[in-house]
């Protein structure tokens, strides 16, 4: 079989966006091989449905699923691990999403001085004119969006309470996934396997990206073990230097 | 640890003829962490608990002068008065349980809210005519889709909307499969009780009691017998001594000829 052809974003002295990321590193973790295409001034992005996995006839979007695919062509990050782990391994994601993933939304796409001093430009130079002055709105709104319809409501009124919230559930998955991981080098000891995929891919846009307001990128630096974990990660499997790029 | 008032109350809509899949669990896991607790509370049902609650979901529990709306405040609250369930499990446990709390909700809640709002042939069938039936024509209809209408947004937003039943019960498979897993040959989820062991329990009972238009949602649970029986030893110990039947009366008997049309 040919290397599938991953398509995605490119940013910030990192390999990828949030869930690029995530494939990426499984990727990498199992030995896949990828061909990766980063979108740039693109036309082909008007969903901002990204990564994108092409093999052969078949194409595939969304993480998991693309995870899925690869463990059937036998690339398999998780062959060692045990059935209670395999499970623990779908609660952690499920923590992430439901915890961690809100607060990331609103860093990138909803904190005004983050969003247009560079989410923005940055999206906007990557995709083609005219849609370039559409689609970083339409993203952000429906970013937006997701965070009002699930963690708005009674009795949290305005924006700034749902914000006060969702920073306050995204620092303590914080705390859980740094006491969870301890001293060891991977969340299941000494390799890397799909949960470390996903953690990577939520906490190196946040320890990476630089933007103005950085209120989990502070809290994040508090917590050394999960800024090492990402330092390794990144200097072994993306042979990046460790340094804080824009 | 404080005093407990004796005339502390739960209330959720009513059992026969209102109540839905997805509240009824989130009902019933309240109450299996208030008996695991000792913390006894009447159940009262009212047709309008949805909007007498502070938080517009249901369970909420009256304590005192206060009113908590569902299971993670309730946890909270029930802990600043000096009963907590968790306190001895350490760091790792607790970011375990956390963990596996976010699985139950983010999956076997999202696919309860899906089958009853977004399934066509449910939606007709029971759940109209439960969620409007204590409202007379047209406020029944009216209230009903508006609730449709925004539980769809949401299932849009959190990218579940594209999504065919069989894709969602193959979700709810995977989550007991990891539920079983995790539970393996042991009693409870840790070496004691605690609010993970409560919420389980609250949806895999209501899932396995509950009459729908096709089995095939209880059918997915039923595979796992570590799971059912896991249901059955906390019914008996904790809803046990009330009744002969079941955990409260929302329980199976009289809910299923109540769903069955």
């Amino acid at each position: 079989m040919a290397a599938p052809l991953l398509s995605c974003w490119e940013s910030w002295g990192l390999p990828s966006l949030h869930e690029s990321l995530t494939v990426m590193a499984y990727a990498k973790f199992s030995g896949a091989p990828l061909t990766v295409n980063t979108i740039n001034n693109s036309w082909r992005a008007p969903k901002g449905d990204m990564p994108v996995l092409v093999s052969e006839d078949t194409v595939i979007s969304q993480p998991a699923k693309i995870l899925n695919f690869l463990r059937k062509q036998k690339y398999n990050a998780d062959y060692e691990l045990s059935a209670k782990q395999g499970a623990d391994t779908l609660a952690y994601i499920a923590l992430l999403e439901e915890k961690l993933l809100p607060a990331l939304l609103h860093t990138f796409w909803i904190e005004a001085e983050n969003y247009c001093s560079v989410t923005k430009p940055w999206f906007a130079s990557r995709i083609a004119f005219p849609l370039s002055l559409y689609v970083p709105g339409k993203m952000s709104r429906e970013a937006l969006n997701r965070i009002l319809l699930t963690k708005g409501g009674p009795p949290l009124y305005s924006l700034t309470e749902v914000e006060a919230q969702i920073y306050r559930d995204a620092k303590e998955c914080l705390n859980l996934l740094s006491k969870r991981l301890g001293t060891s080098q991977f969340f299941f000891g000494d390799t890397p396997t799909t949960l470390d995929a996903f953690v990577f891919g939520f906490l190196a846009p946040i320890y990476k990206v630089c933007f103005p307001r950085v209120q989990l990128q502070e809290h994040l630096k508090q917590l050394p073990n999960l800024c090492r974990f990402c330092d390794d990660i990144l200097t072994c499997y993306f042979r990046l230097t460790v340094s804080d790029g824009r | 640890a404080e005093p407990w008032p004796e005339n502390a109350a739960l209330y959720q809509q009513l059992k026969d003829e209102q109540i839905l899949l997805s509240d009824n669990a989130s009902s019933l896991a309240v109450q299996a962490f208030l008996q695991m607790c000792n913390l006894p509370v009447r159940v009262i049902c009212r047709a309008n608990a949805e909007y007498m609650s502070p938080s517009g979901k249901v369970p909420f529990i009256h304590v005192g002068n206060q009113v908590v709306s569902e299971l993670g405040p309730i946890v909270q609250f029930v802990k600043a008065k000096g009963h907590s369930l968790s306190d001895g499990l350490d760091e790792v446990q607790k970011a375990e349980m956390k963990a596996y709390m976010e699985l139950v909700n983010n999956m076997l809640l999202t696919a309860e809210l899906y089958l009853q709002w977004c399934d066509d042939v449910t939606v007709e069938e029971i759940t109209h005519p439960r969620y409007g039936s204590p409202y007379p024509w047209p406020l029944n209809r009216i209230l009903s889709y508006q609730k449709q209408w925004e539980v769809r947004r949401k299932m849009k937003a959190i990218g579940w909307a594209g999504k065919t039943l069989e894709q969602v019960l193959e979700d709810v498979d995977q989550c007991c499969h990891a539920l079983s897993q995790r539970l393996g040959t042991q009693p409870y989820f840790f070496n004691k009780p605690t609010e993970l062991d409560a919420l389980v329990f609250g949806h895999l009972f209501t899932i396995l009691t509950t009459q729908l238009i096709t089995d095939e949602l209880s059918e997915k649970v039923k595979n796992y017998s570590n799971l059912t029986a896991f249901c059955r030893r906390i019914e008996q110990q904790y809803f046990g001594g009330q009744e002969k039947e079941s955990p409260t009366t929302a329980a199976p008997p009289a809910k299923k000829k109540s769903l069955l049309r």
